[in-house]
């Protein structure tokens, strides 16, 4: 257990992923766990690798933290419903959901790791609105050379977000990070150090239904949390010396081969 | 306060939220190693009650349990943090940010010991 959650923790380090994308397929097909109940334990380690690393993303000056906070108002709402919700779900349909999200991510980072490296990234245009008291907070939430925009629908997608990493135990930067970079104009540098800020809130606020509804064993979240925060430490020491790009197809395939036993045990055959 | 102490206040309270419940994890996981517990045994129920008197006997559940409160403790710790340095410089709508969050965390709370 903490031997995996080392390698979960090295490899969420090196990609730019919280662990709970292989944490939740280690306990429940490696260990037996239930789903929910890996879910739970997940929802621990993310917070424990946000945590160091939001720390030095705030020092320096790479995450935003007025926008991630605004943001986690609506990650932490999606939380409480998510976390809720996990518990009226039968574990074959929480297996099924973890098995789509698998095949996104793969599908996603089979995509990046086909496409030149440094592509463009969206321009963020200049503010042309009135100033408005809403104009105005929303120009406080901007950081140096970017302008954010949107934040109707990216409070949206962050309730979204929020459901999502409490019903599979991630910590949601599948969704935040494009959200922010995608359709609010915020770099991808500061839009990943921001998601990663906002992972602790977003999933303290399920993990503390979860742990009130007995939903997080102690003796399966600690040699687990614990090989995650070793294995994330290991990872960003080493990103430097490893070739990303071969890295990400060995994760996609990976990540195929975890989805084809997830829907396994979603069938009822795993 | 500024922006940038500001970060710089919470930045450290992270790290060091996040440094003490990693020690005491690694505590109870060490402390589960001796007393040869496998992490697939039963394992007692998260009891506030209880907490003081696991701790004061040294179990494993009492370090174990107090290490991942205070894994998610921290965050909420953060927005805390925030609220106080929001309030201090007068920035009326990330205090009223902040203080949603804190209250949206609060019906986290409700919401789970109402359920159970």
């Amino acid at each position: 257990m903490l031997g995996g959650g080392v390698v979960a923790g090295v490899f969420g380090s090196l990609l730019g992923l919280g662990g709970g994308i292989l944490i939740v397929p280690l306990l429940s097909l490696g260990f037996g766990l239930p789903v929910r109940e890996a879910v739970g334990v997940s929802l621990v380690c993310v917070i424990v690798t946000s945590g160091a690393s939001a720390a030095v993303y705030l020092e320096r000056k790479v995450a935003n933290l007025r926008l991630g906070m605004v943001l986690e108002l609506f990650t932490a709402a999606g939380a409480v419903v998510g976390g809720l919700v996990a518990f009226l779900l039968d574990d074959r349909l929480l297996a099924a959901l973890f098995t789509g999200m698998l095949l996104y991510v793969a599908f996603s980072m089979l995509r990046r790791a086909r496409a030149p490296e440094g592509a463009a990234a969206p321009e963020s245009p200049a503010p042309s609105a009135p100033a408005s008291e809403g104009r105005r907070f929303i120009d406080s939430l901007s950081g140096p050379g970017y302008q954010v925009h949107h934040l109707r629908f990216g409070a949206v997608g962050a309730v979204f977000a929020g459901v999502l990493s409490a019903i599979l135990g991630i910590g949601g930067g599948i969704v935040k990070v494009p959200l922010m970079h995608l359709a609010m104009g915020v770099p991808l540098r500061v839009a990943t150090a921001t998601s990663n800020l906002m992972v602790g809130i977003t999933a303290s606020t399920s993990a503390i239904v979860y742990l009130l509804r007995a939903g997080i064993d102690p003796y399966v979240a600690g040699p687990t949390a614990l090989g995650v925060f070793v294995g994330a430490a290991i990872g960003s020491r080493a990103a430097h010396r490893v070739d990303l790009r071969v890295l990400r197809f060995l994760f996609v395939a990976v990540l195929l081969y975890t989805a084809f036993e997830m829907g396994r045990r979603a069938a009822g055959s795993g | 306060m500024t922006e940038r102490s500001l970060e710089s206040s919470i930045a450290r309270l992270l790290t060091a939220g996040t440094y003490v419940s990693v020690t005491l994890i690694a505590i109870g996981v060490v402390s589960l190693a001796i007393a040869g517990t496998s992490p697939l045994d039963s394992a007692p129920p998260f009891d506030p009650a209880r907490l003081g008197a696991d701790l004061a006997a040294l179990k494993p559940a009492g370090f174990l349990w107090l290490g991942i409160l205070g894994v998610i403790v921290t965050p909420a710790a953060r927005v805390a943090a925030a609220l106080v340095g929001y309030a201090r410089s007068g920035e009326r709508p990330m205090l009223v940010v902040s203080a949603l969050i804190l209250i949206v965390i609060a019906l986290g709370v409700l919401s789970g010991t109402s359920a159970s």
